[in-house]
């Protein structure tokens, strides 16, 4: 073949503006704003805001790798987040002292707890329709809420189990002030959550641009086409559940260290946890991985500043009645909000974006201007 | 034991299939030798899909065998008859369709390479897969495609990568079932080129159903005539425009078919 052809041109391209594009820097600026959180804004709400979005975005784009990449709708990602948060739980909290072996057992646990579970389900209901999968996994969510609260004794029931973070993590320890900043457990925490999240996030990265993730991203969109090429769609589809539910149960643990307390309602709950992992990937953008960063930070910061509002109107005017009983409503609000969100962004916030901007990359003269007519919406599935 | 017949990559014997007492496919005997380029051409309802379908592993037969290359497969479902170097293609387009254009390739190829459980490199790491589907795109004429989504193509050039996607599999013996169907009088040359291409590269069978009888015509090496499930004659193009009994069995089926 003589000289590189157009794709390997487009690449070499990709690869010397990788480090100039805006894209880089948004991350960059991002990491960085998560990094000093604890320095800018000690406040505990604060902290715990960033701490919960770190956590959410991370738990997002375990959902995304089933939902968006392999186009497996399921309802049990928040139970098996509950799993990897009870599993620390017991190890460091009903069951054994707070020590780092414990910790790492749990996690461990949670993993091995996860996996297994995650194979099974998939033996059992794959090979159905779509639908179905959702339905079952749904109702093995709701068993798993009922469980835990019945089975007092193993679990806890509805107290839950309060549990101390070993060490360094300990809400006791302080190692005093360094450079202004008071440098608690909580810090050392914070920073360990986001190391972990940060790690998580790049195993799933990889994973999703793998030729394994290429070959889940032909599952979703075409699966009997999938089949003939001579791909075993079942064992795909099971490596995808496995692997996303083991990271959901990782991140369960990471916020059970957080939190420092686990019961059926916060933890395994479908309503509480899954309707917020399902939000958050409609605002940021299924596929995208990134999206999820975007939903929770969206969703966890009008749940944490939209009823602030409130008081921030009677401060400012005390008469008017109407607007303190519309921000007294402030679920109403986010409503509102949400359905804006869906409405300027039909593919999410990042899938919505990342259509404008190759449009534009398309419409440019050197590729051919009549290359590309957008993908219609509703495509994916 | 079934004894061989010398040099046929493929052959069926006495292939038949009933539908409740319907004969879709009556005692065919079709002789399929390597490299050439086969038309199989009868008036609709003659039974041409269905006889792909019990060649290709989509049906089982009621009667008969299936041989390819001297072995018979006609307990072979068709995933492993793909794997064995059948490849074949729809009426119907089936593409990945968010995927691009240069992606759908890449994802057959890398099937071929058996690669795909591999989850721990970045899929851009394996050099030569995309400059390969690259090149397949350049022979079925879709390479200035290459980053658009497939569901932006047009119909014609969905079909032209429906070929691509074939052709990364690299199969000994291709299966086109209407390769034309649904497109514009314009898309239709581009459609005869590249498959003019893949016949001169001289290095692959192809089986072919199709209804635009000048393209059969200009194309077929051999052609074998169905009708009413039965092959009623076999021979080159020459032969076939002569043969008494094909131009009966297309003025008769036309008027009784209507």
């Amino acid at each position: 073949m003589a000289g590189p052809t157009p794709v390997q041109i487009f690449h070499e391209e990709e690869k010397k503006r990788q480090y100039r594009s805006g894209t880089f820097f948004l991350k960059v600026g991002l990491l960085l704003l998560f990094l000093l959180v604890p320095v800018l804004f000690p406040a505990f709400k604060t902290i715990d805001l960033a701490m919960q979005i770190v956590l959410f975005a991370v738990l997002v784009a375990s959902f995304d790798i089933l939902l968006g990449y392999t186009g497996i709708l399921s309802f049990g990602h928040g139970m098996f987040f509950g799993i990897g948060a009870y599993c620390v739980a017991f190890l460091i909290g009903k069951y054994g002292m707070p020590s780092y072996t414990n910790l790492a057992l749990g996690f461990l646990i949670a993993a091995i707890v996860s996996a297994a579970l995650a194979l099974l389900i998939s033996f059992l209901t794959l090979r159905v329709k779509t639908i179905f999968f959702a339905m079952i996994t749904l109702a093995i969510a709701e068993l798993a809420i009922i469980l835990a609260t019945k089975l007092t004794g193993f679990t806890g029931g509805e107290d839950g189990i309060s549990l101390n973070t070993p060490g360094i993590f300990a809400v006791s320890f302080n190692m005093g002030d360094f450079m202004g900043l008071e440098i608690t457990g909580r810090v050392f925490t914070y920073y360990f959550i986001l190391f972990s999240c940060i790690a998580l996030f790049l195993i799933m990265l990889r994973f999703t641009r793998s030729p394994l993730g290429r070959v889940l991203q032909a599952i979703r969109d075409n699966v009997q086409r999938a089949e003939a090429l001579g791909y075993n769609t079942f064992l795909y589809q099971s490596i995808s559940i496995t692997f996303g539910c083991i990271m959901a149960a990782l991140i369960g643990g990471l916020y059970a260290m957080w939190v420092g307390y686990v019961n059926p309602e916060s933890s395994l709950g479908v309503l509480t946890i899954m309707l917020d992992v399902l939000l958050m990937v409609i605002i940021g953008g299924m596929g995208t991985l990134y999206g999820g960063i975007i939903g929770a930070a969206f969703l966890k910061i009008t749940q944490t500043f939209l009823p602030d509002l409130q008081h921030l109107a009677m401060d400012l005017f005390p008469h008017a009645q109407l607007l303190h009983n519309v921000l007294e409503r402030w679920l109403l609000l986010f409503g509102i909000l949400f359905i804006l969100v869906v409405i300027f962004f039909p593919k999410g916030v990042i899938g919505s974006v990342n259509e404008y901007l190759l449009q534009r990359k398309m419409a440019k003269p050197t590729i051919s201007p009549s290359s590309f007519t957008p993908t219609p919406p509703g495509n994916r599935p | 034991m079934i004894e061989k017949t010398p040099d046929l990559i493929m052959e069926t014997r006495d292939l038949t299939i009933r539908f409740g007492g319907h004969v879709a496919v009556d005692h065919v005997n079709l002789l399929v030798e390597p490299f050439v380029l086969k038309s199989i051409i009868g008036p609709n309802g003659a039974g041409k899909t269905t006889l792909f379908n019990l060649m290709t592993g989509q049906y089982k037969p009621s009667e008969g065998r299936v041989l390819l290359k001297g072995n018979d497969i006609t307990h072979l479902s068709a995933v492993q008859r793909t794997r064995l170097g059948m490849g074949r293609s729809f009426q119907l387009t089936n593409i990945f369709p968010v995927l691009t254009v240069l992606e759908n390739v890449r994802v057959a190829i890398q099937s071929r390479k058996s690669i795909g459980l591999n989850f721990w490199r970045n899929y851009l790491h394996f050099p030569g897969l995309e400059e390969e589907a690259y090149s397949i795109l350049e022979d079925v004429l879709l390479d200035k495609k290459w980053a658009s989504p497939a569901s932006s193509l047009t119909h014609g050039e969905q079909r032209k990568l429906e070929i691509a996607i074939l052709l990364a599999l690299e199969p000994e013996i291709l299966f086109l079932d209407e390769p034309t169907a649904g497109m514009s009088q314009e898309e239709v040359p581009a459609i005869l080129e590249i498959l003019q291409r893949i016949k001169d590269a001289k290095d692959r069978t192809m089986l072919l159903v199709e209804h635009k009888m000048d393209m059969i015509m200009t194309l077929s090496d051999t052609i074998a005539v169905l009708q009413d499930g039965k092959l009623i004659a076999e021979g080159d193009p020459e032969e076939i425009r002569k043969n008494k009994a094909v131009q009966e069995a297309y003025l008769g089926g036309g008027a009784r078919r209507g």
